[in-house]
């Protein structure tokens, strides 16, 4: 989850990274087209400048000599000098005007070449002004010739004009020359930058909602992060632990809190390393802590190791430790966990004084249970073996009363030994040793039947029973049980009834569970013990498996209140159930046994 | 002739079941010389004399004190010329433990003590009966216990 999230980051990162290269080269981009329009407009503004200066030049030319040709009429025509005033600058400005034209055109090799036509065209035509003027104030002058002169200034005027514009033409075929090449140029430029900027802009959009979309998400898992920090920080409190953060590779080791405060510390008080923490520990203890730290760093092997911690102030505390190794390609990092376990050691300890104790009085009452049934056996024995000599030999020599006497006797003591066996009996089944083994129970209640075979004789009792299954039994256990079951549907038949035993069974669907089993998983073999005897009262059901409780007065049937109590005993040693079901024409046992 | 009789010997350390094994051997029609011991030594010490009639069938209790029944029959086991004494095993316990131990350690039958005479006289007559001799070869666990 958390790999993950880094993982994203740093995607969005290189994303970020690669968006900004992009709107970078862009700008690059747009600046150097704005760069050269702007040179490209400057040059054409140049060059338009210039063509007009030449032209402003040509015209001025040209009107000076138009001004000369005026005044040179004039004077002509009223033979005042006055005229003539013009025409006697014109040269000098003329000459001007050429001066900055040539200056303007200098690299150009055919507006050199034009202007020297030019030039030369002009003095011809001042040359002959000069000779129509020189011819007019001699007065030599006739009226054909003057006609021939100024025909001829005309012809030369004319090729002037021409001259002047074929260099105006010229210097305006260069600007549309050029103006051509500049929106060839220039002409895509605008678009494409258009694009490129709303491009860009779009570019720096994305990233400014990407950024603010991280920096959320940082800003949230932040405070995740915080909530986590400030959750283990209570939970060490808490849970008595602490968690160390071990950099195998650069060795930079760090402690929680926490861990000081086990050790009784204010936190961050020394210098996190396994020396530092090895002071606190245990001098005896000293050899495990250190075995456990060398087998992080040397063997890459960490396991949980007990140990005693004496705390500042001599405070003796148990401790465990364990951790795991997080490694990935660039570090390998071992996270130590630790954990004050003394309460618990004490509870441990104290328990094991409790089972001591208990293991203790379990065998103080096997020893008592040995005195009650075996070692009473002893006396009782020998009570009715006397009781049997003087029942064989002396009968005749006693009264009446002496003879009855002797019976209640013998009749006591035969009570008291069928108690003994039975408890015998009984606590042997407590913790006789539990054997499992597959058996028929088949063979194990045959085995039963013959056990009982006299009494099922003298009360003519018939038992029939359906096929029983192999299961995983202490068959002795099962024996006894099939013993006192049937010997109770004998022992409490109908005086005038044959008794009729029927054994039933089947195995159990988990829907028909009664309700103490709770484990519905387990499969169960229900086996069912019915006769029809004289049954019992239901609300005794439960009764009557409890040691010692019996439903029937001493003297009616001969018994100890202990037989039903080895059946509770013997099913649940088997992990099984037994209950009882009483009614007047019968009882039934039924006995559920994991399969 | 005269018969030889059966050599029986008993150890026991109870006075009325010493009682009552002399009065059933009395009782019973069957030729017999009994010779009783109080206990597991005393037991050693006669049947290690020189010059004595050793016993056929020794009846054996195994709760006793000085040296018990289990002890007195590993002993009997080891040296060569007891080892092949029947021994019939004479207690009060009917103990799984002390049964399979004495079975293990060599004892032909084991006879619980019972609370009749009567058949005390039928369980006694039963194994000085048998030609212990014949039986041991074919040892048998499930007749190990005597049971009328």
């Amino acid at each position: 989850m958390k790999i993950q999230f880094i993982k994203s980051i740093i995607k969005s990162a290189f994303f970020l990274k690669a968006l900004f290269v992009v709107s970078i080269f862009m700008l690059l981009y747009i600046s150097s087209v704005s760069y050269k329009h702007t040179k490209a407009l400057n040059e054409s503004s140049d060059l338009l400048v210039h063509s007009y200066k030449i032209q402003y030049q040509l015209e001025h030319v040209l009107s000076m000599l138009k001004d000369a040709e005026t005044g040179q009429r004039g004077f002509i025509i009223t033979r005042n000098p006055v005229f003539l005033k013009p025409y006697r600058s014109v040269e000098d400005q003329i000459y001007a005007s050429f001066i900055k034209i040539k200056a303007l055109t200098i690299v150009d090799q055919q507006q050199q070449a034009n202007l020297d036509s030019l030039l030369k065209l002009i003095y011809a035509r001042l040359d002959l002004m000069e000779l129509s003027l020189e011819s007019i104030r001699k007065n030599t002058v006739t009226e054909n010739q003057l006609n021939e002169n100024l025909l001829a200034g005309k012809m030369v005027m004319d090729n002037i004009r021409t001259q002047i514009n074929k260099m105006e033409d010229l210097e305006i075929s260069y600007f549309n020359e050029h103006q051509k090449k500049y929106e060839r140029e220039v002409i895509f430029s605008p678009v494409s930058t258009f694009i490129f900027a709303i491009f860009s802009l779009l570019v720096f959009i994305l990233s400014f909602i990407k950024i603010n979309k991280d920096l959320s998400v940082l800003r949230k898992s932040n405070t995740e992060l915080m909530i986590t920090n400030e959750s283990i920080k209570h939970a060490e409190v808490i849970g008595e632990f602490y968690i160390s953060q071990w950099n195998l590779v650069t060795g930079e080791l760090t402690y929680s809190d926490n861990l000081y405060r086990l050790l009784g510390c204010e936190p961050q008080s020394f210098k996190p390393s396994p020396e530092n923490f090895l002071k606190f520990v245990h001098p005896d203890d000293e050899s495990i802590v250190r075995e456990a730290t060398d087998n992080i760093v040397i063997h890459g092997k960490t396991y949980p190791h007990y140990y005693r911690i004496l705390r500042t102030g001599g405070e003796l505390r148990y401790f465990m430790s364990t951790g795991k190794f997080i490694s990935d390609e660039k570090s390998k990092m071992h996270i130590g966990i630790g954990k004050d376990i003394t309460d618990y050691h004490l509870s441990n300890v104290a328990l094991e004084e409790r089972n001591h104790e208990l293991e203790q009085s379990i065998k103080e009452l096997e020893s008592f249970n040995r005195v009650a049934s075996h070692d009473l056996q002893e006396p009782l024995r020998k009570i009715q073996t006397f009781i049997s000599r003087i029942t064989d030999n002396d009968k005749v020599n006693l009264s009446e009363q002496g003879k009855e006497y002797i019976s209640r006797i013998d009749s006591s003591a035969h009570k008291m030994r069928i108690l003994i066996d039975d408890l015998l009996l009984f606590s042997r089944t407590n913790k006789a040793e539990k054997i499992f083994e597959k058996t028929d129970l088949n063979i194990v209640l045959e085995n039963a039947n013959q056990e009982l075979a006299h009494d099922i004789e003298e009360k003519n009792a018939v038992i029939h029973s359906v096929q029983l299954p192999v299961l995983n039994v202490i068959a002795f256990q099962i024996q006894q049980l099939f013993v006192n079951l049937i010997g109770n549907a004998l022992k409490y038949s109908k005086p005038d009834i044959a008794p009729v035993i029927k054994i039933d069974c089947e195995k159990l669907a988990a829907r028909d569970y009664p309700d103490f089993i709770t484990d519905k998983r387990k499969k169960y073999f229900k086996i069912a013990i019915s006769d029809n005897g004289m049954g019992f009262d239901q609300q005794y059901a439960e009764k009557i498996f409890i040691l010692f409780h019996r439903l029937h007065h001493t003297t009616e049937y001969v018994g100890t209140g202990i037989g039903l109590s080895i059946c509770k005993k013997i099913a649940e040693n088997h992990n099984g159930f037994i209950v009882a079901e009483g009614k007047p024409d019968g009882a039934t046992f039924i006995l559920y046994l994991p399969a | 002739m005269p018969k030889q009789p059966i050599h029986i010997l008993l150890a026991d350390d109870d006075e009325d079941d010493r009682l009552f094994f002399k009065e059933a051997f009395e009782e019973i029609k069957i030729y017999t010389s009994v010779k009783i011991v109080n206990d597991g030594v005393e037991l050693m010490n006669h049947l290690t004399q020189d010059n004595i009639q050793l016993p056929q069938i020794l009846f054996l209790d195994l709760n006793m004190p000085r040296k018990n029944g289990i002890d007195c029959l590993l002993e009997i086991k080891r040296l060569v010329h007891l080892k092949d004494i029947a021994i019939a095993i004479y207690s009060t316990s009917s103990s799984d433990k002390d049964i399979e131990e004495t079975f293990i350690q060599g004892a032909n039958v084991y006879i619980k003590k019972p609370s009749d005479f009567n058949t005390l006289k039928k369980i006694l007559e039963q194994v000085i009966t048998v030609n212990w001799q014949y039986q041991t070869s074919g040892l048998n666990r499930d007749n190990y216990l005597l049971s009328l």
